[in-house]
Order: C-alpha cells, then structure tokens, then sequence
C-alpha cells in the first residue's frame, strides 16, 4: 500500500504542478490566486497521503495548518484587493 | 430557561467541545496537556470576548436527514463539474442568477451560501440585500435551491418567509 | 484486509480522477466563475475520497475524527474563500463568460 500512497502523491504533486500554468496565463491576479487555491486542497491530500505512507502523524498536523493557511492567504488577498484595487491594471478579457 | 443557567449550559459545552478537540488532536498524549490546558483556557476567554451570537438551536432530525443529503449532492456537484472539464465540447452556458432568500439573516443563511457553492452547478457569487446572486454553470438546469433553503432551515429550525423583515 | 486493501485502491484512484479534472478545469474554463466551480467542487470530492480511503485503513476512532475534521475544515474553508473571491469578482465588475 504505502507505494500506492507515495505514487498517488507523487501524481498529485504533478497535477499542481501543471496547474500552475493558469498562474503564467492569468488573466487577473484573482485567476492567478486561483492557482494558490488549488495547491491548498491538494497539498493537504499529498500530506495526508505522506503521513499514512510514513506512519507518522505529524505530518498530518502540517496538513491541518496548510489547510488554515490557505484560507487566511486567500481571506488576505480579498482584503488585500479591497485596499489597493485602484492599482490593479491587468484587463480581464473573459476568454483566452 | 433562565440565562444565566443557559450561559453555564454553553461554558460547559465549549469546554468539552475544546478538551474532545484537543484529545482527539494530539492523540491523548499526557504530555500534550501541558500546553493543551493554557491553549484552552486562552480559546475558551476569546470565545467569551467575542460578539456572543444567539445559542445554535439545531435540529437533531434535520441534521440526520441534511447530512446523506448533503453528500449525495457534493459528489453529484463533483461529477457534474469533472465531467464539464473533461468534455471535448466544454458544455457550458453560464449565467448569473437572483435567488430571492426566505432564511432569516445569521447563522443559518450563511450555511446556505456556503452549501449553495458546493452543489452542482452553482456558485454564491455575492448577496445584495435578500437576492442572492448565484453563479450557473448552465442555465438550462434547475439548481433546486429551494429544496436546499428547505434542508437548511429545518436543520436550524428557522421558518422560511418571503422577504419580510 | 485484502478487501480493505482494494477499497481503499479503489477510492484513491476515484480521488484522482477528481483532482486531474479540477486541474483540467483550472486551465480549460473559460472565466474566473466557472475556475471556482471546478476547484471548489472536484478539489473538495477528491480530497474527501482521500479522507475516506485512509479511515478505511485506520484501527482507531480517533484517527478518523482526526480525518473528517480536517476535511470540514478544507471544505467549510474552501467555499467561504469561493464565495469571497466571486464576490470580489462581482464588486470589481467582472462579466461572466458567456457563449
């Protein structure tokens, strides 16, 4: 088993990886926090599959935290946006 | 019930509520209530500090029926949205919908708002007043909110009306 | 434990599938509207799919407390910053996409 976890890990990481192609595109810096979003869901899947794997549970407390950091970035980037949006130059074109 | 038997009534169930969360959080470990009794406390005083919201009236009943419901959906939501992406053609039609609420403002609409995203096809995009702007993936497909606003209001046991108050 | 073993295969593999078309649907949706539909939405059913194949493994409650309340917490976290982001979407006066 634990090589099913290591290389279903292993693939996840390839999936951020490739997910990380909508960060060069964009359009918008909210397109590229989008990004961001995704690693959060899928990198506390990759810890959670590691620590079974590894037989230890700290890892899955690194796991626990990912999960709250993500959402406090994101919660920080709203408000971030709300402060500076004037700044903001990049036009969104709806398609691409 | 007299209020200051129910503000000992919700100390007593925060406090468990913490010492469960920890228990299960460092695996029992003795040594772990070191820091577990002070964290606590520290929790236990911000709840306090905090704004103090009506008591959580849930409904027993309308937790077990929400829940089967409630996972049915979110795997329904997921297939729906993996199989859009994995579709050559990208069939979708989306729209922004209005969504005029019946649930009382607090605990219970934002429930709704936050289930409403997890269900197929639909997205809380912002809320103006009482209208709910819903995001659709495809306008075609009835999003079923109301049955969804009925789920939710008997898990809070709050009454559904039209846009008094 | 055999039966255990392929279930949990099983599941893993399903959870996959989810997170292959949250990413498929990151680059292929054409806005930032449908993006939050397929992150929120396969992102979640994946990762709960995960959750559920590791309880299966786990000889203890605890650890399958543990499980689910990390999975509410990406769940409950996941829609409030959907719903944050599409507001703010909104607010700043983003058209959805439309075919």
């Amino acid at each position: 088993m634990t090589e099913l976890y290591l290389g279903l890990a292993l693939i996840l990481l390839l999936t951020i990886a490739i997910g990380l192609v909508r960060i060069l595109r964009g359009p918008t810096a909210t397109d590229r926090m989008l990004a961001a979003q995704l690693f959060g869901t899928t990198a506390v899947a990759i810890l959670l599959l590691l620590g079974q794997a590894a037989g230890n549970s700290a890892i899955w407390d690194v796991a626990l935290i990912f999960a709250l950091l993500t959402a406090v970035a994101a919660v920080t980037f709203v408000r971030r946006k709300d402060i500076d949006s004037t700044t903001e130059t990049e036009e969104h074109d709806g398609t691409d | 019930m007299a209020p200051q038997t129910s503000l000992w009534l919700r100390f007593t169930l925060r406090l468990g509520g913490c010492l469960f969360l920890w228990w299960v959080l460092t695996g029992g470990r003795p040594s772990s209530w070191i820091i577990g009794v002070p964290t606590i406390a520290l929790a236990l005083w911000v709840m306090n500090s905090a704004p103090q919201n009506p008591a959580l009236n849930i409904s027993f009943v309308g937790l077990i029926q929400f829940i089967p419901y409630f996972l049915l959906q979110s795997v329904r939501g997921g297939i729906d949205v993996a199989h859009r992406a994995c579709s050559i053609s990208l069939p979708l039609d989306p729209r922004i919908i209005d969504f005029p609420l019946n649930l009382p403002a607090g605990r219970a609409q934002i429930f709704f708002l936050n289930s409403v995203s997890l269900l197929p096809g639909t997205l809380s995009a912002d809320l103006v007043g009482k209208t709910l702007k819903v995001h659709v993936l495809d306008h075609k497909v009835d999003p079923r909110l109301h049955q969804l606003e009925f789920q939710v209001a008997r898990l809070f046991n709050c009454p559904l009306r039209g846009g008094d108050d | 434990m055999a039966l255990t073993d392929l279930i949990t295969a099983f599941l893993l593999l399903g959870s996959l599938g989810f997170f292959l078309a949250g990413t498929l649907g990151l680059l292929r949706f054409p806005d930032l509207y449908c993006r939050l539909h397929a992150l929120t939405k396969a992102d979640n059913l994946g990762l709960g799919l995960v959750v559920l194949a590791l309880m299966i493994q786990s000889d203890s409650w605890q650890v399958v407390i543990r499980l689910l309340l990390i999975w509410l917490l990406v769940l409950v976290a996941g829609a409030t910053v959907a719903h944050l982001i599409a507001r703010k979407a909104q607010q700043d006066g983003h058209q959805p996409w439309r075919r």
